[in-house]
């Protein structure tokens, strides 16, 4: 029983691999042709310098391939990262994988605190509005509140909070974007902690428990939470993906070295490698963050196992 | 300002042997400081690269700029030349021979010594085809590139193909690179792979006042004290007085402010005008040094795409586009957008630049009125609803592209489209990428009219003629003609010629000042108005000159030292 | 059900407000009062300095008292020239907000609503032919979803802007904002609406169908289609909300409708400045109102029946 049950997860995760590299595949090809789509390339810059002619412009384009057609520079680019090398940032003249990996480390860092952070605090508080009446009604409505205002707009008050009070470094530091990520998505946590939690609380087996004496603690831990734990999992793989995205701009305006910065600077200097590589490794992060999710699914309900 | 100690060190160098141990330094008069503390200013972006030789984006050449030196430069706040590494030059009646007189006994930052060998390499390097050099371009004069001879150690003979005005001004900004590290690579033909972000501090040498410590991918980039570094203060002490020179990346102006306002930079290298209140606000509470260095040489202003392919021909009438100009209100512009900090403007050459501004340009009074007789006199007539028309009875409708990441062009472009609809013309504000603007006014030419800004670089005319020339590339309005299409563009052509080959600088200005009259008369360009530089500091640092040159707060950073240490 | 009423009250009512803006607005929107930037929001007034009572509202105009003109040259109301009326302020070239705002609504609550039904067409279509037909078409449709999901689609987008046509006036750069928003989202609800259409497909009653030799439209359209009306529905009330946010960030990024064409995002842009909340705190109102309206759809999702 238990070594069938090991295949099945291993099939599973090969399947899983298999879609991960065609998703691989197909990300990095959209996002070449759509950078491409864009008119001027990473020298037009140097065109607008009235010491440099165009002339010298047209030598770099030449040197860095950019005259080729696209195919041919996205099969030369596929070619290299088959072999683990995405390629050489134009701006930077350092390979792309070294200005991407210590501020995907970064990113990663950030979403994952400001993840842990929305988790231990919305859970509890979702908890907390499903068992008392009218503070649960005031906490979601706070919460539905919160989820009306644009990250964007909440890091930039962050930051006056920030110069003002001296609580926080303005920037660089970690406390702010974290904090601003996680109240961002905090509310989602306490709403779907709430909703789950008064699903199980009036379900018959709870009442029954209660009714044996079984004490509160003992009640939320055993029975409350394992029952509640389904939908908030999956939640937690999906709220991962929209943390990172969420964290790209929240990045740039409150100055985390992470992958936001230097993809929003990619994107305007029109540096290709850098921008399919950050966009290459932020899907490999959602990926990821899916397969945690579904991995812990199928290690608490069975249920999903028949299905896999 | 500053006094050229070769002399006398030359005179007593018998006495004071053991003081002056064969190195020639340049004594610096400005404020006396201490050698002590760090100073800590925030870039816009990371820079890219720490090559002199492919670096082309401003953060690099901010820090760059730090770390090495030139032989001759450009005093920031007179605009003048004046001895760097070069004590003294001598300049051939022709003026195709420049004989430069290094200082003596000079070490780069790791302590190998400085001579005509690496001025040699330097200009080699730079004109090296493989490397593609942007400033390759700078050192090539009708069409040759010039050249460096070595006459003995201390001593360089440069030869220009051509006589070429102010050619001293070529060397401004022309680091001098250590032929000791690059001459291997440069072999190779690969000058373009060296100094990196990732290249280890003691890979990397220059002459500047500071050399490189550490980098922290996305966060820093930290630089110390070069204790080779080839100046003195009065009082015999070796520049600069920073121990450290910290710069911090922190992603857009706005960051910069706030970072500067949270306490965590010194030192704040030119913002907006617009934030000037905010700034005021920071004067009053902590004492910061917040300064109005005047208009900068920048120049914003609207160009009509005059290539003969586009329809309508509106643009083509010297009346429409005076009419255009007539209409735009400066005042607001400069009120609106610049918080007052700015200077209106009428001609392409910025007040805030001292030697070759015209004032003898008119400033006409904005005017409705007239504008609209100027459009009836071209025959353009306004139908019932007011719309403007022209001879063929087709409304005035078109588009004026701006850079989407320039709020202060996008505001000038509401700005100008709200004049306009006063006289009728429906004009469309399209705010692009950066990139892709700079495509469509340059390649493709798929614009109406754009609002743009030019001007960061040097003062001198010498600078732009790719903008003057009609076959110039950044001849805006109708870049790369074989011929010039009107006869004014034809005279702009000869007097920028003959500017730029003259010798006597009265004449120089007369021919430039003609440009200047021939350009505000034909209105190819409707310029706009000039942004003040606005910097600011904490107000310990001492030796503070802001210019409104670029690199203006930190042109003199070996000089800047902390007050109250 | 009351709650129900009350959001769709208040819903109704702020459409009502924006779809009026031309009569309830006292100024043309891009109407630039150049001598009075950054004017903060005047108040109406009943009393005046003496402390006496006057029927007729009135502002503060430059010093001087001007009475509130109800209901004349067309418009809800407006005071005498050269008096000004700035309910909520101006903006840096002294255009009334209070008017920008009402005009803004039709921008921002208009691309919610049209880039929705553009995300629920797209995914309908789509998510219906990937599970009723299977195959090789489902596998594509589905693997491609997968692509659309895992980029990081605002960095594309600031680089993708620029190559579409200059799209002149705002009415274009509108529809082209609804189109980019509405494209991009149709992944989610297109897997959503596929599931649906697979467990349908399955019923009984369907096989017997088809069996009876019933045609593929016929199926679809009758026994397919009503299943996928209320999930439809829910995902509209789930998206709008989502979709008038994504138009604000969008704007506020500057990559929205083009100026003078007023937009809540666009509005709310000038505040990334340093130091503009605090020095000008009228700028934010856009954000009061998309407070209520994106509430209330969200509140709309907890009462309806088949919550998510």
């Amino acid at each position: 029983m238990r070594a069938g049950g090991d295949s099945v997860l291993i099939r599973y995760l090969a399947r899983r691999a298999l879609h991960a590299v065609l998703l691989l595949f197909g990300v990095s090809a959209l996002s070449f042709a759509l950078v491409d789509l864009a008119p001027g390339d990473y020298f037009t810059d140097a065109r607008l310098n009235p010491r440099i002619s165009s002339e010298t412009v047209a030598g770099l384009r030449g040197e860095y391939g950019l005259d080729r057609p696209l195919p041919v520079r996205y099969l030369r680019w596929l070619r290299s990262a088959m072999a683990g090398d995405l390629g050489v940032s134009l701006a930077y003249n350092l390979p792309a994988s070294a200005l991407l990996a210590p501020r995907a480390g970064n990113t990663l860092l950030l979403a994952s605190s400001a993840l842990a952070l929305a988790w231990l605090a919305g859970v509890p508080l979702g908890w907390w509005a499903a068992t008392r009446k009218w503070p649960g009604r005031i906490l979601s409505f706070a919460a539905s509140a919160a989820l009306t205002i644009p990250e964007l707009l909440m890091a930039v008050m962050a930051s006056i909070v920030a110069v003002r009070t001296g609580w926080f470094p303005a920037g660089g530091h970690l406390a702010l974007p974290a904090l601003v990520l996680a109240a961002g998505s905090m509310p989602v946590v306490i709403r779907h902690t709430r909703a789950a939690v008064l699903e199980v609380v009036d379900s018959p087996f709870l009442v029954a428990a209660r009714a044996h004496g079984i004490s509160e603690g003992r009640l939320v831990f055993r029975y409350v939470l394992p029952a509640a734990a389904n939908p908030l999992i999956s939640l937690a793989g999906l709220s991962l993906g929209t943390l990172l995205s969420a964290s790209l701009l929240v990045e740039v305006i409150l100055g985390w070295p992470g992958l936001g910065p230097l993809l929003l600077e990619a994107v305007y200097a029109r540096d290709v490698p850098v921008i399919v590589g950050s966009i290459v490794i932020s899907a490999v992060f959602l990926m990821l963050g899916s397969l945690v999710a579904d991995v812990a699914l199928y290690a608490c309900d069975p249920r999903i196992r028949v299905e896999a | 300002m500053r006094v050229k100690s070769g002399v006398l060190c030359a005179l007593s160098g018998a006495l004071f042997v053991a003081l002056c141990p064969g190195e020639e330094l340049l004594v610096s008069h400005s404020a006396k400081g201490r050698r002590d503390g760090r100073l800590t200013v925030a870039l816009r972006a990371e820079p890219k690269t720490l090559n002199p030789l492919i670096a082309m984006d401003l953060p690099s050449r901010d820090v760059i700029g730090r770390m090495h030196a030139d032989l001759i430069s450009i005093h920031r706040q007179t605009q003048l030349t004046q001895p760097a590494l070069a004590k003294s030059w001598t300049v051939s009646p022709d003026g195709r021979r420049y004989t430069l007189h290094l200082r003596r006994g000079l070490r780069f930052s790791d302590g190998h010594a400085f001579d005509a060998d690496d001025v040699v390499f330097t200009l080699e390097a730079f004109l090296d085809e493989k490397t593609h050099s942007p400033q390759r371009d700078l050192l090539i004069v009708d069409g040759h590139p010039l050249t460096a001879r070595k006459l003995d150690a201390y001593t360089v003979l440069i030869e220009l193909p051509a006589p070429y005005a102010a050619a001293e001004r070529i060397f401004d900004g022309l680091p001098m690179l250590p032929r000791h590290i690059l001459e291997k690579p440069f072999r190779e033909g690969k000058l373009a792979e060296v100094w990196r972000l990732n290249t280890p501090a003691d890979g990397i040498a220059g002459l500047g006042p500071f050399r490189l410590k550490q980098y922290q991918p996305g966060e820093r980039l930290v630089l110390e004290r070069n204790p080779y570094y080839w100046q003195e203060d009065g009082s015999r002490q070796r520049l600069p007085y920073f121990d450290e020179l910290t710069f911090l990346f922190v992603g857009s102006e706005d960051a910069q402010v706030t970072r500067f306002a949270a306490g965590e930079t010194d030192i704040l290298n030119r913002v907006s005008p617009r934030m000037f209140p905010q700034l005021a606000a920071g004067q009053a509470s902590r004492g910061d040094i917040v300064s109005d260095a005047g208009p900068s040489l920048e120049y914003n202003f609207l160009v009509f795409n005059l290539s003969p392919a586009v329809k309508p021909t509106w643009f083509q009438q010297t009346a429409f586009r005076k009419a255009v100009s007539m209409a735009v209100d400066r005042d607001s512009i400069v009120r609106l957008v610049y918080g007052g900090r700015g200077a209106p403007m009428w001609g392409n050459v910025s007040a805030g630049n001292r030697q070759w501004s015209n004032s003898n340009i008119p400033i006409p009074v904005r005017s409705l009125s007239q504008a609209r007789d100027l459009l009836a006199s071209a025959g353009f007539t306004w139908d019932s609803g007011k719309t403007l028309r022209d001879r063929t009875g087709k409304p005035v409708e078109f588009s004026i592209i701006v850079a989407s990441s320039n709020t202060e062009r996008v505001q000038m472009a509401t700005i100008v489209q709200y004049d306009l609809k006063q006289l009728g013309m429906k004009v469309q504000v399209a705010s692009l990428e950066f990139r892709s603007l700079v495509d469509r006014v340059l390649n493709t030419r798929q614009f109406d009219a754009a609002i743009m800004g030019l001007g960061g670089g040097d003062a001198d005319p010498n600078s732009e003629m790719n903008v003057w020339l009609s076959s110039g590339g950044m001849h805006v309005w109708n870049p790369g003609q074989k011929q010039p299409s009107t006869p004014w563009e034809g005279e702009i052509d000869r007097l920028m010629r003959a500017q730029m080959s003259a010798i006597r600088i009265k004449e120089r200005k007369q021919q430039w000042d003609r440009v200047q009259q021939l350009i505000a008369e034909n209105v190819p360009m409707v310029f706009l108005a000039s942004p003040h530089v606005v910097v600011a500091a904490r107000k310990w640092v001492g030796g503070f000159a802001p210019a409104a040159m670029a690199d203006y707060t930190l042109w003199n950073v070996e000089e800047l030292f902390h007050r109250d240490n | 059900m009351t709650r129900l009423w009350l959001v769709a009250l208040t819903l109704a009512a702020i459409h009502l407000a924006v779809a009026l803006a031309g009569f309830i607005s006292p100024y043309d929107p891009a109407e630039q009062h150049r001598d009075y930037p950054f004017e903060p929001p005047m108040a109406v007034h009943f009393f005046d300095s003496g402390g006496n009572f006057h029927l007729r509202p009135f502002v503060f105009s430059a010093g001087r008292m001007y009475p509130l003109q109800v209901l004349v040259n067309g418009k809800l109301f407006q005071v005498e020239e050269p008096g000004h009326v700035f309910l909520l302020g101006t903006d840096a070239f002294g255009r009334d907000q209070f008017s920008r705002i009402l005009h803004g609504g039709r921008v921002s609550l208009g691309a919610g609503l049209l880039a929705t039904l553009l995300t629920l067409l797209a995914g309908l279509i789509l998510g219906s032919v990937a599970g009723f037909y299977g195959g090789w078409r489902d596998t594509v449709l589905m693997r491609l979803a997968e692509v659309f999901l895992a980029l990081p689609w605002l960095y594309l987008l600031l680089g993708v802007r620029a190559f579409l046509p200059l799209s002149l006036d705002p009415v274009r750069t509108f529809l082209l904002t609804i189109a980019v928003i509405g494209v991009v989202g149709w992944a989610r609800p297109a897997r959503l609406f596929r599931g649906i259409v697979l467990s349908a497909k399955e019923r009984e009653y369907v096989y017997a169908a088809r069996g009876f030799g019933a045609s593929s439209l016929h199926i679809f359209s009758w026994h397919i289609l009503p299943d996928l009306r209320s999930a439809a529905l829910t995902q509209a009330t789930l998206l709008i909300p989502q979709y008038i946010l994504a138009e604000v960030t969008l704007s506020f990024l500057g990559l929205g409708v083009g100026e003078p064409a007023p937009s809540w995002g666009g509005m709310l842009a000038p505040l990334r400045e340093a130091g503009m909340l605090t020095s000008h705190w009228w700028l934010a109102m856009p954000a009061f109102a998309l407070l209520p309206v994106v509430m209330c759809y969200y509140a709309a999702i907890s009462t309806s029946p088949s919550d998510r």
